[in-house]
């Protein structure tokens, strides 16, 4: 459709342009400032209008290219349609060291943004290429090391946010990415960094373009992978990072410009190259128009980097039955397989019990740690214990949706917290909080049920309509996400208490957990499990592709169904108590897999008890680590798993 | 000969392009057919519809006298066993698992394996030469073990029909002479019927009891090996002048001029 690829991206530079205009219509009553433009002769509007506007609308455009050509980058060098900036902890990376810096050194930030984010970003992208290094930049390797090198980092900046109190909200704003200029500094730094940038792709448009052949393949035409990778990632790296350190986290242009100029027309990666940064522009500049004349001068600070995902998510929704995704390949290395399963169980079912006992027993008072005694055990009891089974069920119910998800799609992405689910539970629950004027938890709880089951049905919705394919699932659930995401950075970027109580319901924390509100999650638990069980031989052939499984007779829809459906029941439930928390469903089943259970019964059982393990630590962690305040479930759970699992990928690639 | 398939005025076709135009054919029952053809003659698609891995747009296939599309999906799994050309990477599974899910359409989600299923699964282990393997993990294997222990799968599946998409492929020489071998004997030895693609003809005449050939989505050619082996013929098939070879105590070779 050539005359699409015209008419399209022509309509929407004219829509962007007229929004921009639209919005300077008030700052030129005066008519267009005389060149030069001399600050001491000009009017206020006009001050207004070239040193603010202007270098917001060119900021956009070098921002969004920027992001565009990092994500085409990134897409290209790791042959994986989802990649993007944020995906491999570079974003992440550069906030983590703005918010240590202001948190704990603010007199570095005299020298500005840049040097901070740039040795974040530099920093995240070092750890993840270590890991990677070892396996030759291998795709999936890297992206798994950047997905948790971002949950990392991030946890760790939520932590200090909340440690400091409202105090940081100006860095919730700069998470969002405001695009709001006082000069043309930005602008001139993000267009050096462009030029240099553009250069730098175009040296190495000609090798990338060999490695969309398979790696050997481009091997073979006396092509460097290794060095290669290094090099585009690093390059990817730089420009994302230039524009963390200019105006923040701008969502979602790093994915959605490369899927654009995919879907214009872009085959070969020199085309992609060229088009992905025009679409990224063009998208922030429209994101950026859109945003200015809806909030019209009220909302100054409100965060376009937020809004991206609300045109985004939609955005890849709608181009996903148009995308011919490339499943990324299958990892090269043979993961270990225990000899003795059953005592690898049976030791984290000791472990587990052990776990439980104690940390129901162990407490904390203001002179020191204490063992429960007879007397204070019934004062306790009725509050600990619901709390820590409630948590480790939990973490159950996440890990088994991981692990069900993981077999399902033959995809070690899969996870419930990446299909969108929990994003969905987190925008019901924010629906609730901000319409109902003190809201009972009870409807503060069904409020986020239903938004995790709208998401599961829209994603079920885009999925049905097709052929089921895997990986559409995952790039649909990715969508989902990221379209909650927004929302709720649209909904934290007001300010208020409200977004405050958002916050800390979103990184997580079991003390609402009741007796019943426990023995629920129990219950759902055994019977997910009861499930998972009756449909253990699906899950052995299902990683096998969906050509042999049919090849086996089996029911391939009513596979899906199952799994599916099972796992945003776990995933919602857990969410609706523990907050959406923590990356437990995409980390346990690594981790168990990565100790060697291999057989799908020791692997999805290996998952729930390393998932509840995981909670039941976070739990105990949680309450213990600034006592008498709770510190966030979720961002235990990850400060937890995260480390322990970088360990086993560092440790096996020796 | 009775047929196993029956293909009646069979199409496919996407958007922009017919890659199967009305074919009609009968494959014969407990033989070896080769199916041969150039790229993009529509040879794969031909054995993934046989598979019913993707719809025909057009034609009926009748599968051992029933139409395709009344087969229930496990029953089908019983009597046809399909190997796709690309093997999917069997992460974790030993090798005896892996054949052992051959299994799975006799004793479907629920069904304890029995007896049976552990003989058949002992016997194809035998029969693929896979014994020593047993307990190797099949992501360390070797691609010419690898590819006889799918075979292996297939061979517990205990199907009457095995279609096989481009099973050598990826193989040396020796290892595409022992995996066809065992095709071969598989198919004689207990009257399966086997459709294998292939792409190498003097390989198909050699092994094949009986050949179809594709030629831009219409039948080009549908006879013996003996009767393929000329040039008039593998002109045809081939797009290319062929001379054929005489060889004293076997088929003729057949090489481009």
């Amino acid at each position: 459709m050539p005359g699409n690829a015209v008419f399209f991206p022509t309509f929407f530079a004219g829509v962007a342009l007229s929004l921009w205009l639209l919005s300077a219509a008030p700052y030129l009553a005066a008519g267009w400032p005389a060149y030069p433009f001399d600050p001491e002769q000009m009017s206020f509007d006009h001050l207004l209008l070239i040193f603010g506007l202007v270098p917001r609308g060119v900021v956009a455009l070098l921002a969004g290219a920027l992001l565009g050509l990092s994500g085409a980058l990134l897409q290209t060098v790791l042959r994986n349609p989802i990649a993007d900036p944020s995906s491999l902890g570079i974003s992440a990376g550069a906030q983590l060291a703005l918010v240590s810096a202001t948190v704990l050194a603010p007199g570095w930030l005299i020298w500005g943004t840049w040097p901070i984010a740039m040795a974040g970003a530099g920093g995240a992208t070092l750890l993840v290429m270590a890991i990677g290094a070892a396996r030759a930049f291998h795709p999936v390797t890297m992206v798994i090391a950047g997905m948790l090198v971002a949950l990392l980092a991030s946890s760790v900046a939520v932590a200090l946010t909340l440690s400091q109190g409202e105090y940081l909200f100006s860095l919730v704003i700069w998470n969002g990415g405001s695009l709001v200029q006082t000069g043309w500094g930005p602008a001139g730094s993000l267009a050096a960094v462009l030029l240099i940038g553009a250069l730098c792709a175009a040296l190495l448009a000609r090798p990338l373009g060999l490695m969309t052949l398979e790696a050997s393949g481009a091997q073979a035409l006396g092509l460097n992978v290794a060095v290669l990778r290094a090099m585009a990632v690093a390059l990817a790296a730089v420009l994302a990072a230039s524009v963390s350190a200019a105006v923040g986290l701008v969502a979602f242009i790093g994915v959605a410009a490369p899927a654009v100029a995919r879907a214009i027309g872009a085959r070969r990666s020199d085309q992609l190259l060229l088009y992905a940064p025009l679409a990224g522009a063009l998208i922030l500049f429209l994101c950026d128009g859109v945003v200015l004349t809806v909030t019209a001068g009220r909302l100054e600070m409100f965060p376009t980097g937020a809004a991206t995902g609300l045109i985004g998510g939609p955005l890849l929704l709608w181009l996903l039955p148009r995308l011919r995704a490339t499943v990324p390949p299958p990892a090269r290395d043979i993961l270990p397989r225990a000899s003795h399963p059953r005592r690898l169980l049976v030791t984290l079912c000791v472990t587990l019990s052990i776990g439980m006992i104690g940390f129901v027993l162990l407490g904390r008072t203001p002179e020191g740690w204490v063992l429960l005694d007879r007397a204070s055990a019934e004062m306790f009891l009725p509050q600990r214990l619901p709390r820590l089974a409630g948590a480790a069920a939990a973490g159950g119910l996440l890990a088994l949706a991981g692990a069900m998800l993981q077999r399902l799609t033959a995809n070690p992405l899969a996870a419930p917290e990446v299909l969108g689910v929990s994003g969905g539970a987190a925008i019901g629950y924010a629906a609730v909080l901000f319409t109902v004027a003190s809201p009972a938890p009870l409807v503060l709880t069904l409020g986020a049920a239903v938004g995790g089951a709208c998401a599961l049905l829209l994603l079920a919705g885009v999925v049905l309509r097709r052929e089921v394919r895997p990986e559409r699932v995952l790039l649909a659930g990715i969508a989902v996400s990221a379209l909650a995401a927004a929302i709720l950075s649209v909904l934290m970027a007001a300010g208020t208490a409200r977004s405050f109580a958002l916050l800390a319901w979103l990184s997580g924390s079991a003390t609402t957990l009741t007796t019943a509100s426990a023995a629920a999650l129990f219950t759902l638990l055994l019977g997910v499990l009861f499930v998972s069980w009756m449909i253990l031989r699906w899950l052995v052939i299902l990683p096998l592709r969906a050509d042999t499984a049919r090849g086996l007779g089996i029911p391939l829809p009513m596979a899906w169904g199952a799994i599916v459906v099972s796992a945003g029941l776990a995933t919602g439930a857990a969410t609706l108590f523990v907050g959406p928390v923590s990356f437990v469903g995409l980390m346990a089943p690594h981790l168990a897999r990565r100790l060697g259970l291999a057989r799908a019964q020791d692997h999805v059982a290996g998952s729930v008890l390393i998932g509840a393990l995981l909670m039941l630590a976070a739990d105990f962690g949680a309450r213990m680590a600034s006592f008498p305040y709770d510190l966030p479930l979720g961002l235990f759970a990850s400060l937890l798993g995260t480390p322990w699992l970088l360990w086993l990928m560092i440790r096996r690639s020796r | 000969m009775s047929a196993v398939f029956t293909l009646d005025n069979l199409t496919f076709s996407v958007p922009e392009r017919v890659l199967l135009d009305g074919i009609n054919f009968d494959l014969p029952a407990g033989q070896v057919t080769g199916l041969v053809g150039h790229n993009g003659s529509g040879k794969s698609t031909l054995i993934k519809i046989l598979a019913r891995q993707i719809q025909p747009t057009g034609g009926t296939v009748t599968f051992e006298g029933r139409n395709l599309d009344h087969w229930q999906t496990r029953a089908f799994a019983r009597r046809l066993a399909y190997l796709p050309q690309h093997l999917p990477a069997a992460e974790g599974l030993l090798v005896e698992e892996l054949v052992a899910l051959g299994r799975y359409p006799w004793h479907g989600a629920l069904g304890r394996a029995g007896q049976a299923d552990r003989d058949a699964v002992a016997g194809a282990l035998t029969a693929c030469g896979l014994t020593d393997l047993r307990q190797r993990q099949v992501d360390t294997l070797s691609g010419g073990e690898a590819q006889r222990v799918w075979l292996g799968m297939m061979v517990a599946q205990d199907a009457a029909c095995l279609l096989l998409d481009e099973p050598i492929s990826a193989l040396d020489i020796a290892h595409q002479v022992e995996v066809l071998t065992l095709v071969r004997k598989l198919s004689h030895d207990s009257a399966r019927s086997v459709v294998v693609v292939l792409h190498d003809l003097n390989m198909a005449a050699r092994f094949c009891d009986h050949i179809v050939a594709l030629r831009r989505g219409q039948v080009a050619f549908s006879g013996t090996p003996g009767d393929m082996m000329t040039p008039e013929v593998l002109q045809c098939i081939t797009g290319t002048d062929m001379q054929v070879l005489e060889r004293t105590g076997g088929l003729p070779v057949a090489i481009p001029e």
